[in-house]
């Protein structure tokens, strides 16, 4: 049995990211003590290696690679499975001059075309010249890239002929990876990343957001091909020498209070969920045996990934409270994978604040008032709701960019807002990246005309901190309302017949240029006469929830879309729709829910 | 215990049941996805189910390939035989 790596080195002086390669940051991390720790999917231990073991093996790979014949700069595709292969080959490529693109793993049932298709698209944008994935995974890899120079293993790798390479490491002013985050699956977008920015990230997320200091330990389930677990939960800590717990996603999403049980019983002062991830615990709660679990060394406990919801954390709060657990800990942050991994971060050791605001000021205006002139207040768990009468909404605040990164609220003209005015979110700084991988019109398309990065968010600032208030090109305007589609979705998916993620929501023009709501939700149920009920709770929850009425279009499970990190892609929803690909169950064979060419996009 | 084929198929219809409200006949090419309508959070929940019932551990790059009961009962006997 393995002994963990230490959470501090006895000999080594703690340096914060100061780093401007990986490579410089892996030379320093080796001469400690502390690593990177893989648990089993109830646990236990499996592996422990330190930042020097991490090294060694990264370093013998680079001079095999050096062997394949490979340019500099050449693309390695990596399934990234949560191992130590995965972060052998990814430092290795560093070392070697190759840039590695991480690749999702699989996780539907009979998702096999899916994924494979998935898989090729990242494979070829990127044009990698070889892939390597775990042996199970193998036989989707070779299906989706069969003409490259090497598929295999990382034991096929580690076989390669070893005498005689050399080290190729990548300078500060070079390539470091490609992160697919954002896009379609037929289309998905690689962030190009450099090292300057995953070095000025890094910085700033450990001098500024996390003040991580000497004994912190991060512990995290979240995938290593997305960007808030490999920059924040791979990169960024080895770039500090900061000691790592891994537990695989799937053992978390099998058994989600694994992840207190590990932060617990190794001390864990460091780890990041989306919204969702608390809700799993909380909804799971405290059983027998996780009495014993101690949380109260856990002091940033972040929030990133997709909107902040108060109200799920303080529920996790409220469960979690005996172990010790403080609600100050909690730490809201924004942040995309175009800007590397963060933005901005809420303040250390104050918890979740919200703003509050006038719901119907904002449904007319499109701008927000506070509430009884009061901006802030803490979450209480009551986020929406009735003030002294008046209707009030409540946006949890992400705070205030890192250092020598900007965020400004721009108008659909580009022309700066005054605080409390919603409007289009842009970010600068040394994190924002150089473009997508060889795709100039994608990189222009998110470039403002004076070279900012629109992030597509929608927002607005107070005294210098960012309010996210949804995703610009998913907003619904009715009648001059605005309507977030995530609060449609949710109030919808708060049903009892209704799951999570099976509701999307979007407008469309219809061919009487009149905007409509359109909410799309998969169904489980056989009995017609049962949807139709179904449709009508629907159609009643969304008007109480934003006072406009929609039209519901039934579907089987699995026709939702989502982006290749997960998130559901809205658009892709609605473009199935207006190209007749969704059509209703009951309604297949009638007109209705049909669509006719006189459709056009939305306007915003 | 020594897992027949026969057994193991028997054991899953059981831990399929509380996914089959319906009470469906539950057939080896009864597809867990158009059939029983399983979702990602359902399928997570089962596979932990069938992970405790036989004590193994299903990876879930195995996932994409089973449509079906028959893939199922085939995907554990694969790893009951890894023992």
């Amino acid at each position: 049995m393995p002994s963990a790596t230490a959470s501090t080195n006895s000999n080594l002086s703690f340096r914060i990211a100061e780093f401007e390669t990986l490579v410089d940051g892996l030379d320093y991390a080796a001469k400690g003590e502390t690593g990177c720790n893989f648990f089993s999917p109830r646990g236990e231990l499996q592996q422990a290696l330190t930042y020097r073991e991490i090294r060694e093996r990264a370093v013998a790979l680079a001079q095999r690679f050096d062997r394949l014949g490979l340019e500099r700069g050449a693309r390695v595709a990596l399934v990234a499975e949560t191992s130590p292969d995965f972060l052998t080959f990814f430092y290795a490529c560093q070392y070697a001059g190759l840039i590695p693109v991480p690749l999702p793993l699989a996780i539907n049932l009979g998702g096999h075309d899916a994924y494979v298709e998935r898989l090729r698209n990242m494979i070829g944008r990127a044009g990698a010249e070889i892939a390597v994935g775990p042996a199970e995974l193998l036989h989707y890899l070779r299906e989706a890239a069969s003409n490259l120079k090497m598929v295999g293993t990382p034991e096929d790798f580690y076989a390669l002929p070893a005498s005689g390479g050399d080290l190729r490491p990548f300078t500060k002013d070079e390539a470091c990876y490609i992160q697919y985050s954002s896009g379609s699956t037929s289309l998905p977008r690689g962030v190009f990343v450099s090292q300057r920015a995953i070095t000025s990230n890094a910085r700033g997320i450990g001098q500024h957001g996390l003040e991580l200091r000497p004994g912190d330990r991060a512990t995290s389930w979240l995938p290593l091909y997305h960007d808030m677990g490999l920059v924040g939960f791979c990169l960024t800590p080895m770039l500090s020498q900061i000691t790592l717990d891994y537990l695989a996603t799937k053992s978390f999403a099998l058994r989600p209070l694994t992840w207190l049980k590990l932060l617990s019983q190794y001390g864990g002062t460091i780890s990041f969920s989306p919204t969702f991830g608390y809700d799993l615990c909380a909804t799971r709660g405290l059983n027998g045996s996780a009495k014993t679990i101690d949380l109260s060394h856990w002091r940033v406990a972040g929030i990133g990934g997709e909107m902040v919801r108060a109200e799920i954390l303080s529920r996790f709060a409220e469960t979690f409270g005996v172990t010790g657990f403080s609600p100050k800990a909690f730490l809201p942050s924004y942040g995309l994978a175009e800007s590397t991994l963060a933005v901005t971060f809420a303040s250390l050791d104050k918890g979740v604040e919200v703003d509050r605001i006038d719901q119907e000021h904002y449904t007319h205006t499109g701008n927000v008032s506070p509430v009884n002139g009061r901006a802030n207040g803490k979450a209480n768990g009551h986020v929406n709701g009735h003030i002294n009468g008046s209707a009030a909404r409540s946006f949890v605040i992400c705070g205030a960019p890192m250092p020598g990164h900007e965020v400004e609220v721009r108008s659909e003209t580009n022309a700066p807002l005054a605080d409390h005015n919603v409007g289009r979110v842009v970010v600068r700084g040394p994190s924002v990246m150089d473009g997508y991988f060889n795709d100039p019109a994608a990189t222009a398309a998110v470039t403002t005309e004076d070279g900012w990065l629109d992030t597509g968010d929608l927002g607005y600032m107070i005294d210098g901190k960012l309010v996210v208030t949804g995703r610009r090109k998913d907003l619904v305007i009715l009648n001059g309302l605005n309507i977030w589609p995530q609060d449609v979705e949710w109030a919808v998916e708060a049903l009892e017949e209704v799951r999570g993620s099976d509701v999307a929501c979007f407008s469309v023009i219809e061919t009487d240029g009149n905007e409509r709501m359109i909410v799309v939700l998969q169904c489980r149920m056989h009995d017609t006469a049962a949807r139709e009920s179904l449709r009508k709770k629907v159609v009643a929850t969304v008007r109480k929830t934003c006072g406009a009425d929609c039209r519901v279009v039934l579907v089987p499970p699995k026709t939702l879309k989502f982006t290749s990190s997960g998130k559901l892609s809205r658009s892709a929803v609605k473009a199935d729709y207006i190209s007749g690909e969704i059509s209703d169950l009951n309604l297949a064979s009638s007109r209705q829910a049909a669509p006719t060419p006189a459709y056009s996009e939305q306007r915003r | 215990m020594q897992w027949t084929a026969d057994k193991v198929q028997e054991e899953i219809v059981t831990l399929l049941q509380p996914f089959n409200p319906k009470g469906i006949e539950i057939t080896p090419e009864t597809d867990l996805s158009a059939d029983l309508y399983m979702d990602s959070v359902a399928a997570m929940n089962l596979v932990m189910e069938i992970e405790d019932r036989f004590e193994i551990d299903i990876p879930i790059s195995l996932l994409p390939d089973v449509n079906n009961l028959q893939d199922l009962v085939e995907a554990v006997l694969a790893q009951l035989s890894k023992g």
